[in-house]
């Protein structure tokens, strides 16, 4: 019987930040799998090192200790190049205050990681990042100014962003903690149509109702899972 | 992400920022600005002290000048009567290698005619100071070579003093005038020459107006007690070296003294003179005040970039995410400061190029932009701009992307 398609396999994740003279440990051991598909929403209270967490699996950062594999791949030993590619290949990142380039119109926001990826032709940017705002029912922002949006139009734009490069796997940390609760609702709902068509997605968040969207919750307490 | 589409997007940013783009600007074209100006001033500055040095003439002339005596003189050396007449009498008749030989004498005396009176130089010479210095007679004649054989009482006035002595230059020619005691008939006026550094400035050139000529011969023999020289100035054969003739000076005036106790010089070298020491200070004065208005420039610009990088880190830390990698962020930043960089020289080399016509106009100054002038404040603003912009483009690459996203 073929092993289940797991897209992440960390072992004994720790990282530690030296903060002065002191150590500070942000995550303490921390074993994390996450399957094909899979909805999964990783929560704790603050400084229990789900932010931290979530850096390493979506390669921001390093682990100080611990192997990782993502899609297969261990990107423990990887230079920072292709870690960026890693990203952008594999990665979609939703952040809580949306990280939009301001002056960059919601079009060109949404194309911004086929930019980083190369070999991309102009013509095949525009139209997946237009197919995707369409898919989220934002055809008619295409030619704004994030400024011009409202949150929650914004972070749909950012999914959008997140979504364009065909990720393996959508991150996102807080998406809601910068919306009022109809917009946040609205995004969630946006996720959960993700998720129905097949999208992994792994969410960060200290909201109990968010949390409840997911499948799976993983609790975090002092740098380790509980 | 290639090169060149990190480029773009870097012009793309420099567009959409325009704020912070043209503060960045500013700085540049003012630096530039300044620069183009001062390089233009002295520029004008310089050609006009080549050209003064030129209307003085004795360019490319050889000096022969006494050597101070030495604190222990040999019998020979005080033997020696120094640099005389006789010593440019057998140089004119000796030296092969040289076109002209032109002795001087010079002593300050009392002119007088009729009820004017006053004290003035004098300087005694023969007809080759002319060719030399490169000045002739408004009316009558220069000194002729019979005048210095038959040590003729003869003089040429300098504009101002015939002016001065009979109220219109151009009469004084035919008329006689006291000089240390002497009567002399007035045979030329030199025509006026004049020089002015600045309009506000006096004529450089008002002392060759006020003294007159005489033979060489009468100032010796008439207000003198010796044969001795006040200078000596020499021109080599046309297709001669100056080398050659100095070599060839020297050895016939040995031959004389029996000891070397004179200098020979190419004009131009050593001191230069008063006005040569003035316009030294007065160019070293443009060179600093250039320098610093480059490096206030250079810091400006990099303050600027540095500022505005920082405050675009988080930026940079999203696009990480997205992708970017350290090189692809480096080429952006370098692409921004490129644009700005070009920009500003460009807008600096017409706003230095319109300060120095003003400057020019209302100065009275000479300055010229040239195209050398262009092309190295051009590549001064360029350079600058690059390496104010590469160490903030080189710190946006190394960041993190967790560092860069956090960033406060």
């Amino acid at each position: 019987m073929p092993a289940p398609i797991s897209l992440i396999q960390a072992r004994g994740l720790a990282k530690t930040y030296r903060l002065g003279q002191v150590d500070v440990a942000a995550l303490r051991g921390v074993d994390v799998d996450v399957g094909a598909g899979e909805f999964i929403a990783i929560t704790g209270p603050s400084g229990s090192g789900k932010s931290t967490l979530m850096h390493i699996l979506g390669c921001l950062d390093t682990p100080s200790a611990g192997t990782y594999r993502l899609d297969g791949e261990d990107v423990g030993g990887l230079s920072g190049r292709r870690l960026a590619q890693v990203r952008n290949r594999k990665v979609g990142f939703v952040f809580q205050t949306f990280n939009l380039m301001p002056r960059l119109t919601v079009e060109e926001n949404v194309a911004l990681p086929l930019k980083y990826r190369g070999g991309v032709p102009r013509g095949e940017r525009r139209t997946r990042a237009l197919r995707l705002l369409e898919r989220l029912g934002l055809a008619e922002r295409i030619g704004h100014r994030p400024d011009e949006l409202s949150g929650g139009e914004r972070q749909r734009v950012a999914i959008a962003r997140a979504l364009v490069g065909e990720p393996a796997i959508l991150m996102a940390d807080e998406p809601t903690g910068n919306l009022d609760s109809a917009s946040g609702a609205e995004v969630m709902r946006t996720f959960a149509e993700l998720h129905g068509m097949g999208h992994t997605i792994v969410l960060v968040t200290h909201d109990p109702n968010v949390a409840a969207r997911a499948e799976r919750v993983i609790q975090m307490s002092d740098g380790r899972v509980v | 992400m290639n090169v060149l589409e990190s480029l773009l997007t870097g012009l793309d940013e420099a567009r959409r920022h325009w704020g912070q783009t043209v503060l960045s600007l500013l700085g540049l074209i003012l630096g530039t600005g300044s620069i183009v100006t001062v390089l233009a001033l002295f520029g004008g500055q310089t050609a006009l002290t080549e050209q003064f040095l030129n209307e003085v003439g004795g360019r490319g002339t050889i000096i022969v000048s006494d050597r101070d005596r030495s604190a222990h003189p040999g019998a020979r050396e005080l033997a020696s009567k120094r640099l005389t007449f006789k010593d440019a009498q057998f140089l004119r008749n000796r030296a092969r290698a040289l076109g002209a030989v032109s002795p001087g004498w010079a002593q300050q005396l009392p002119y007088r005619v009729g009820n004017t009176s006053f004290d003035g130089q004098v300087i005694g010479t023969v007809p080759d100071y002319m060719a030399i210095n490169d000045i002739k007679p408004l009316v009558g004649r220069y000194l002729s070579d019979l005048d210095v054989r038959q040590q003729a009482r003869v003089t040429v006035l300098g504009w101002k003093y015939a002016d001065s002595l009979f109220g219109v230059a151009t009469r004084a020619v035919g008329r006689l005038v006291s000089i240390g005691g002497k009567h002399y008939t007035v045979v030329g006026v030199m025509e006026r020459e004049e020089f002015y550094f600045a309009a506000w400035e006096d004529n450089a050139l008002e002392y060759r107006n006020e003294r007159a000529y005489i033979p060489i011969s009468t100032a010796i023999a008439q207000h003198s007690a010796v044969d001795h020289l006040d200078f000596l100035t020499l021109k080599a054969r046309p297709g001669v070296g100056a080398r050659v003739a100095q070599a060839q000076v020297r050895s016939l005036l040995y031959a004389r003294h029996g000891v070397e106790d004179f200098d020979i010089r190419a004009s131009g070298q050593g001191a230069g003179g008063e006005a040569g020491q003035f316009l030294l200070l007065f160019n070293f004065i443009f060179l600093v005040v250039g320098v610093v208005s480059l490096i206030t420039g250079g810091i400006v610009i990099a303050n600027i970039l540095l500022a505005s990088v920082v405050e675009r880190v988080r930026e940079f830390g999203t696009r990480m995410a997205l992708g970017a990698t350290g090189g692809a962020i480096f080429a952006h930043v370098l692409a921004e400061v490129l644009v700005v960089t070009v920009m500003g020289g460009l807008l600096g080399l017409g706003l230095g190029t319109a300060l120095t016509g003003v400057v020019a106009h209302f100065m009275q100054m000479p300055a010229v932009v040239s195209p050398f002038i262009a092309a190295v404040s051009s590549v001064t603003a360029l350079t600058v701009g690059l390496l104010a912009g590469l160490f903030p483009a080189l710190r946006a690459a190394r960041l993190s992307p967790v560092e860069a996203l956090r960033y406060a």
